[in-house]
């Protein structure tokens, strides 16, 4: 499944990132990589916006990044 | 003295402003990074028969550049001269910072590391031993906490340790990436880099290493093995991605350090809670704009009362040099001319000052990364980040400050297109024309109706302007947006005076000269050609008494005005007008409003031969007779979205170096300006 659809409070290891450069040098720089744990903090409330702990990193990102996300529910 | 120049490097948000405001018997110096807008601060001080310099490089979190800020260090840490590399860490994240530190490392230059945020660490149980790290890393490293002033004087012994020692990283990759490197760097030559580096670099792909080196002679023997190199990395690790690759080593590097050196701190909890309603998903936004409101509550409410005591110095000045000279040129040049341009320079001090205050503190607390969040999602469907908000709304004020204000979107294209929309906010010097207007040729009941249409109109045309500009300038893919929330901290009072400062500076010199000139070349236009018209009043003026005397002073200025060179600009664009129904009068109204917005209106009280107070139930009564309805219906529209005042518009010079831009600013908001109002007079004509 994709991090966008992870809700509040839940928690996902990351399998795979799709997103392009830029983006995805930026995501690894801020720990986005595989085999790390993420959780969804909060979310705003159309889902456009999300709140993600990454080792102890607070990270917004949004649905659009989100999705360039693959994760596995835990 | 032998003088060390040290490069401050580390990621957003560690506390490195924090620490160059620490260090005691420091001298600053502040300027900008050639050829982009990017503050450059540096420090030097004296330890040890050492001057010491520190260079501050804009916070970065990866070698692989993403803003322009980060372009900035980058471009610094490659083609600059420097001694040392000083890393700076934040504790608290060793190990997403631990990944940049081993990037840049592998520059090869003598190194030093700073754990910063210490107490905060060390008091959630936290411990680093510095010199395991030494011993596997080779760098020196030092706990410090900036904020408490522990561990500086023995981190700058380190520093000049590691200077003497000419000591260097030693960090290892697994063994198959290091046989390549070292593989592609038996291919490098002669090169001003440390080859290990290159290797690396070109590895990871990274282009700056590219274009360097793609003209040296040993280029084809280089890239047949390189290639090579990456195939083999590819088959052995199963990715694609070199970059990923190297970034997995890294983070595996990391992980593994901080198991041997450091004892995991507990997991603060305060700002998660925090978090919990400031960024709550209903809360959020209340929440967000009740703050927004007392900022700009502040920034402009308590900002115009210094506003007028300085008006009223610079009147009162200008009174006191009034009866020091003699009459003429010199004396006329000097009070209507020199002293009010520099006035309106001063005169937007207190807004920017107030505005920036509070912009500083929300960014030092961490709650502007929480505002972006919050806004995102609106401001997304028309093409702008969640901090564009920020100047867009200042821009409701005054468009100066809120230009200024567009400084905190680090994204160059989401800067650019907020900062050409800013101008649609109808800004507070714009109200005196609506209320004129509005109040001589609509009926009173809807009066509030209609400037409520003008204000939300601007503001709504603006926003769908703003998803234009991005469609069609930018087009592609969108910007992405990641960013990190950081941890909420007490602001420093020292770090915000000190930026507060700098600010100023930078505006009395860069906008200052552009408004002053610019208001100078406004007055000077209204005011001249006029020695005819002198020589024929002033004897009267002489002879006349009492009241004559003030309305000869009247038709005086009225006279210089209608057959100033402004006045023959406006005549000569009146056919250009004319489809908007506005004659030559409005024309140079509008003209006058360039210098600042509020002489629209004594413009016209002047043309319509109205003095005194400019709001005047006369001048009302004297418009309504004079002016069509749907001349005022055009100039409304025009107000709305032609070229703000020459004080604004420097300032937008000031922020964006590019002539491409300067010059789609300057031409693109009147041409809408004109279609729009064109639109507006024809449609109130067809349904007549």
């Amino acid at each position: 499944m994709k991090l966008n659809e992870l809700n509040i409070g839940e928690s996902g290891i990351i399998k795979k990132i799709y997103a392009k450069e830029p983006l995805k040098s930026k995501l690894l720089s801020m720990g986005f990589a595989r085999g790390e744990k993420i959780k969804v903090l909060k979310h705003t409330l159309a889902k456009n916006t999300f709140d993600i702990d990454i080792n102890g990193v607070n990270v917004a990102l949004r649905e659009e990044e989100a999705k360039e996300i693959e994760v596995e529910k835990i | 003295m032998i003088e060390i120049k040290v490069a401050l490097v580390g990621q957003p948000n560690v506390g490195k402003s924090y620490l160059i405001n620490s260090i005691s018997g420091a001298t600053l110096h502040v300027g900008n990074f050639s050829g982009v807008t990017v503050e450059k601060k540096e420090v030097e001080f004296q330890r040890n028969d050492y001057k010491l310099k520190f260079i501050d490089l804009p916070g970065t979190y990866s070698l692989h550049p993403y803003t322009p800020e980060e372009k900035v260090t980058k471009d610094f840490l490659l083609n600059e001269d420097y001694d040392l590399i000083l890393n700076v860490v934040d504790s608290n994240q060793l190990q997403k910072n631990l990944v940049f530190s081993f990037q840049i490392a592998d520059l090869n230059k003598p190194m030093v590391i700073a754990f910063n945020m210490y107490d905060e660490f060390s008091r959630n149980g936290g411990e680093i031993d510095t010199d395991k790290f030494y011993k596997l890393t080779n760098i020196l490293a030092q706990n410090v906490s900036a904020k408490e002033k522990f561990g500086l004087e023995e981190l700058f012994k380190k520093v000049i340790q590691t200077y003497e020692e000419k000591n260097t990283p030693r960090i290892y990759y697994s063994e198959t990436v290091e046989e390549e490197i070292t593989n592609v760097k038996r291919k490098i030559k002669k090169c001003k880099f440390d080859k290990r580096f290159v290797a690396i670099r070109l590895l990871e792909d990274d282009e700056d290493i590219y274009k360097l080196i793609h003209k040296k002679p040993w280029y084809i023997d280089l890239i047949s093995q390189l290639r090579a190199s990456k195939e083999r990395i590819k088959i052995e690790f199963d990715e694609e991605d070199i970059k990923e690759i190297f970034f997995e080593e890294r983070l595996a590097l990391s992980k593994g350090i901080i198991s041997q050196i450091a004892k995991r701190a507990r997991k603060e909890k305060l700002s998660e809670k925090i978090d919990k309603i400031l960024i709550h998903p209903i809360l959020g936004l209340p929440i967000f704009l009740f703050v927004m409101w007392i900022l700009f509550q502040s920034t402009f409410s308590l900002g115009a009362i210094p506003m007028d005591y300085i008006s009223s110095v610079f009147n009162s000045f200008g009174d006191l040099i009034g009866k020091i000279f003699p009459n003429g040129i010199v004396k006329d040049s000097i009070v209507n001319g020199i002293i009010p341009a520099v006035g309106a320079v001063v005169m937007f001090l207190p807004n920017i000052l107030i505005l920036y205050l509070g912009i500083n503190l929300m960014e030092q607390t961490g709650y502007m990364a929480r505002a972006a969040y919050v806004m995102d999602g609106i401001l997304k469907r028309f093409g702008l980040q969640g901090r564009a908000f920020i100047p867009l709304v200042s821009g409701f004020g005054c468009s100066v400050p809120a230009y200024m204000a567009a400084r905190t979107l680090k994204n160059p294209k989401d800067r650019l297109i907020t900062m050409l929309v800013i101008g649609f906010m109808s800004c507070g010097a714009r109200l005196p024309i609506y209320v004129l207007l509005v109040s001589a040729f609509f009926p009173k009941h809807i009066q509030g109706n209609v400037m409520f249409a003008i204000y939300i109109g601007g503001a709504l045309i603006g926003l769908i302007v703003a998803k234009i500009l991005r469609e069609v300038l930018f087009k592609g893919e969108p910007e992405p947006f990641v960013m990190e929330l950081p941890k909420y901290r007490f602001p420093k009072l020292k770090a915000i005076l000190f930026d507060l400062w700098i600010k100023t500076k930078m505006y009395l010199k860069k906008a200052g000269t552009f408004i002053a000139f610019a208001s100078l070349a406004v007055w000077f236009l209204s005011s001249f050609p006029r020695a005819g018209i002198i020589k024929e009043y002033s004897l009267k003026i002489e002879n006349a008494k009492g009241i004559e005397k003030i309305k000869l002073e009247k038709r005086i200025k009225k006279e210089i005005l209608e057959n100033s060179y402004l006045a023959k600009i406006g005549k000569l664009i009146e056919p250009i007008t004319k489809p908007l129904d506005l004659g030559w009068r409005e024309d140079v109204s509008l003209l006058a409003g360039l210098a600042a917005k509020e002489t629209v209106v004594s413009t016209m009280a002047v043309l319509y031969g109205e003095g005194g107070k400019h709001t005047s139930k006369n001048l009302i009564e004297k418009i309504r007779k004079n002016m069509l309805f749907t001349t005022a219906v055009a100039m409304i529209i025009i107000v709305m979205f032609y070229s703000p005042c020459v004080a604004a518009m420097s300032t937008f010079y000031a922020e964006v170096p590019q002539w491409k831009w300067r010059l789609f600013y300057t031409i693109y908001p009147n041409v809408f300006a004109y279609i729009a109002a064109f639109l507006g007079v024809s449609l109130i004509k067809f349904f007549q």
